[in-house]
């Protein structure tokens, strides 16, 4: 058998062989490089700048060198995967195909295999001759091989090996050379992997994260809204807030905090994001909604925790409802003046059992902000919490609208070197309602009950009874489901919408550029029926260029 | 948010219909034909509650004329519930169309008006 090691001709005390597998040499050196060989090896491989490399550089880093060292044709790495309990071709250079091609070998089988399940350096001479599992090495024409694992304190991170596309006998000091690369490499190999992986799990938790904050907010009739989320330097943690349109004009805005960092605290949030929308849609109001995400929490069987603050406010009244558990105060922002309002000590959601989370109420006045955040905004070490309350107050109380409010507070209390805590902020403003109506809407079916919204609003602000505020409603829905029906399908048509009050009177003009239709069917007749029945006075102008409806009631001042 | 919201639940003599929300020219056609098609031919009639919608128009109210020719003429019947103080109600009085079909004033009482009649075709 010629494919033996020709190293195997030296004295057998320096050196012990074994054949692991068919054509493979075991070798382990016993006598030390020589000194020259060893500091030109030492400072192939110990350069500290190794350490600075990301796990790609550094092993490219490391192939360069070896082939220069060892002055052979290829050099491959493969890093160990314990999931699998395989290698894989990380790195090569002249065998380029094993790294493209995404090679696995299994521990134990093979050249590499067996150098990593034995964890000891493989001598192969003649490739052709001898037990190779992965058919690259052959195709590419290597003659000889040699091979060492990659250990770190006791654990196996790769596998390290040259060839040479001539046959060649490796001796002594190639294996001590390549084992001293081994050594060298393994550390910062196990350094660079683990911080890609945390890397990985950042970017991982980041896109979760933004994932599950709304990617825009809701665009409600009667209200300006505005948020901000912004993450810790080092890590994304649970903050999350939301807005959401609710049933009868009114709007539900959400700030929380889940204890905790990280993907888990992240996914955690997602949860309870849905959760509060869910019950908030049922029809809870803001404490009630609290307590049932709270026992959704303790239901989870997990140690989780959030803190959480929720208002519901309705476009209609103005009226503001609020509860927290274990969140800070919201504040309100009117004019230049700010206040922190009121809140009832709640424990945090899955703190406790039956834990309660009592509501307040307000009103909203016109111009008014309700501005909801996170701890991460005003929380800073050495600093209490009230004071950093104080400086948020100061930061937001020139603001105008929910943007301006969200924009001068992180800039104010966003630290230079970045945040220790990631935070969120989100800003709802009572929309100021105009005295008079200059609507162009577009002539589609869905655009109604946009417009209801509208005019519930104006009419409330105008001074309507609830009862005149809903036959008016429905007077001017079914003019303008006339308008709509008027439009010339399928190109976009629009249609105008104006409304104005002049001492006790409101007057409403419905103005499309299409003719009026006579009604058809027996039962389409209604919706004039309807508007003649809400209103004082109706008039319908029909033109070529299109119909206008002219309608006034007297409203009875409140 | 979707503007209005049908939940149907089946009794031995009859489908129960609550809808919610706001009904118009937006979406009544599916509201009508949602329950339309979800009423088995064994069912004596339908009822629909309309005591919890916040807002009708004369589109809801032709598809009411509408699901009720419909179940007519397949022998059912249709009960409608609308509270005197309710939107729908209001509706249905500016329009001058104060009994689109038969009303009561609750679910329970719709049932028993249809409990109360005999099968129709048997």
């Amino acid at each position: 058998m010629r494919h033996t090691s020709p190293v195997a001709e030296a004295p057998a005390e320096r050196q012990r062989r074994t054949t692991p597998g068919h054509g493979q040499v075991v070798l382990l050196p016993t006598e030390p490089l020589d000194p020259a060989a060893e500091r030109d090896s030492s400072y192939r491989f110990s350069d500290p700048g190794l350490s600075e490399l990301s796990l790609e550089a550094l092993l490219t880093e490391l192939l360069i060198r070896v082939q220069e060292a060892l002055k052979v044709d290829t050099v491959a790495i493969l890093l160990y995967e314990p999931d699998s309990n395989q290698l894989v071709a990380r790195a090569a250079t002249g065998i380029e195909e094993e790294v493209e091609q995404g090679v696995r070998l299994p521990l134990g089988k093979g050249f590499a295999g067996r150098i990593a399940a034995d964890r000891v350096p493989i001598f192969i001479a003649d490739v052709n001759h001898a037990d190779v599992l992965n058919p690259i090495l052959r195709e590419k024409g290597i003659a000889s091989l040699l091979g060492v694992p990659l250990i770190v304190e006791g654990q196996l991170i790769g596998v390290l090996h040259v060839g040479s596309l001539t046959p060649r006998t490796f001796d002594q000091d190639d294996v001590a050379v390549l084992q001293m690369a081994a050594a060298r490499a393994a550390p910062a190999i196990e350094r660079a992997q683990l911080f890609a992986r945390l890397e990985h799990e950042h970017d991982v938790s980041m896109v979760l994260q933004r994932s599950l904050l709304p990617q825009r907010l809701a665009d409600v009739v009667g209200v300006n809204v505005a948020a901000r989320y912004l993450p810790a330097r080092e890590e994304v943690g649970g903050d999350w807030y939301d807005v959401f349109e609710l049933p009868r004009g009114r709007v539900g805005v959400v700030i929380g905090d889940v204890v905790g960092h990280g993907i888990v605290a992240a996914a955690l949030m997602g949860r309870l994001r849905t959760a509060l929308h869910s019950y908030a849609i049922e029809g809870h109001g803001p404490g009630r909604t609290l307590e049932l995400v709270d026992r959704f929490v303790q239901s989870l069987n997990e140690s989780a925790m959030a803190t959480a603050a929720y208002a519901v406010f309705d476009t209609y009244t103005s009226a503001l409802h609020y509860a927290t558990a274990g969140h800070l105060p919201p504040l309100v922002i009117s004019g230049a003046d700010v206040r922190m309002l009121e809140v009832t000590p709640a424990p945090p959601l899955g703190a406790f059992p039956y834990g309660r989370c009592p509501e307040h109420e307000l009103s909203l006045e016109s111009g008014e902000m309700l501005l909801l955040y996170t701890d991460g905004l005003v929380e800073r070490r050495g600093v209490a919490l009230s004071a950093g309350i104080d400086v948020l107050a100061a930061a937001v109380n020139a603001a105008q609208t929910p943007e301006e409010a969200c924009t001068l507070a992180v800039a104010r209390l966003v630290p230079r070197e970045g945040l220790r805590d990631d935070l969120a902020i989100v800003a709802l403003q009572n929309a100021a309602v105009p005295s008079e109506l200059h609507l162009t809407l577009s002539a589609e079916p869905k655009t109604l009950a946009h417009a209801r919204r509208i005019l519930r609003r104006w009419l409330n602000e105008r001074g309507a009874d609830e009862g005149v505020v809903a036959e008016m409603t429905i007077a001017v829905s079914e003019a303008c489901a006339n308008a709509i029906e008027h439009a010339y399908a399928p190109s976009p048509a629009t249609f105008e919408l104006h409304g104005q009050a002049r001492d006790g009177e409101i007057t409403f003009t419905i103005r499309d550029g299409g003719r009026w239709r006579p009604p058809r069917g027996h039962n389409r007749g209604r919706g004039l029926s309807i508007i003649v029945a809400a209103m004082d006075d109706v008039q319908i102008d029909r033109t070529a260029e299109g119909t206008e409806v002219v309608m006034r009631r007297r409203i009875a001042p409140k | 948010m979707s503007l209005a919201d049908v939940q149907i639940t089946l009794v031995p003599t009859a489908l129960i219909a609550h809808v919610t929300g706001e009904v118009d020219m937006s979406n009544a056609e599916e509201v009508g034909a949602t329950v339309i098609g979800a009423t088995p031919n064994e069912a004596q009639g339908v009822v629909l509650d309309l005591s919890r919608v916040e807002y009708l128009d004369s589109a809801g109210i032709y598809v009411i004329y509408g699901m009720r020719s419909s179940l007519q003429a397949r022998g059912q019947s249709l009960i409608l519930v609308i509270p005197a103080a309710s939107p729908v109600h209001d509706s249905l009085r500016l329009a001058g169309a104060e009994r689109p079909g038969e009303v009561a004033d609750t679910v329970e009482e719709a049932l028993r008006v249809l409990d109360g009649r005999p099968t129709t075709g048997s």
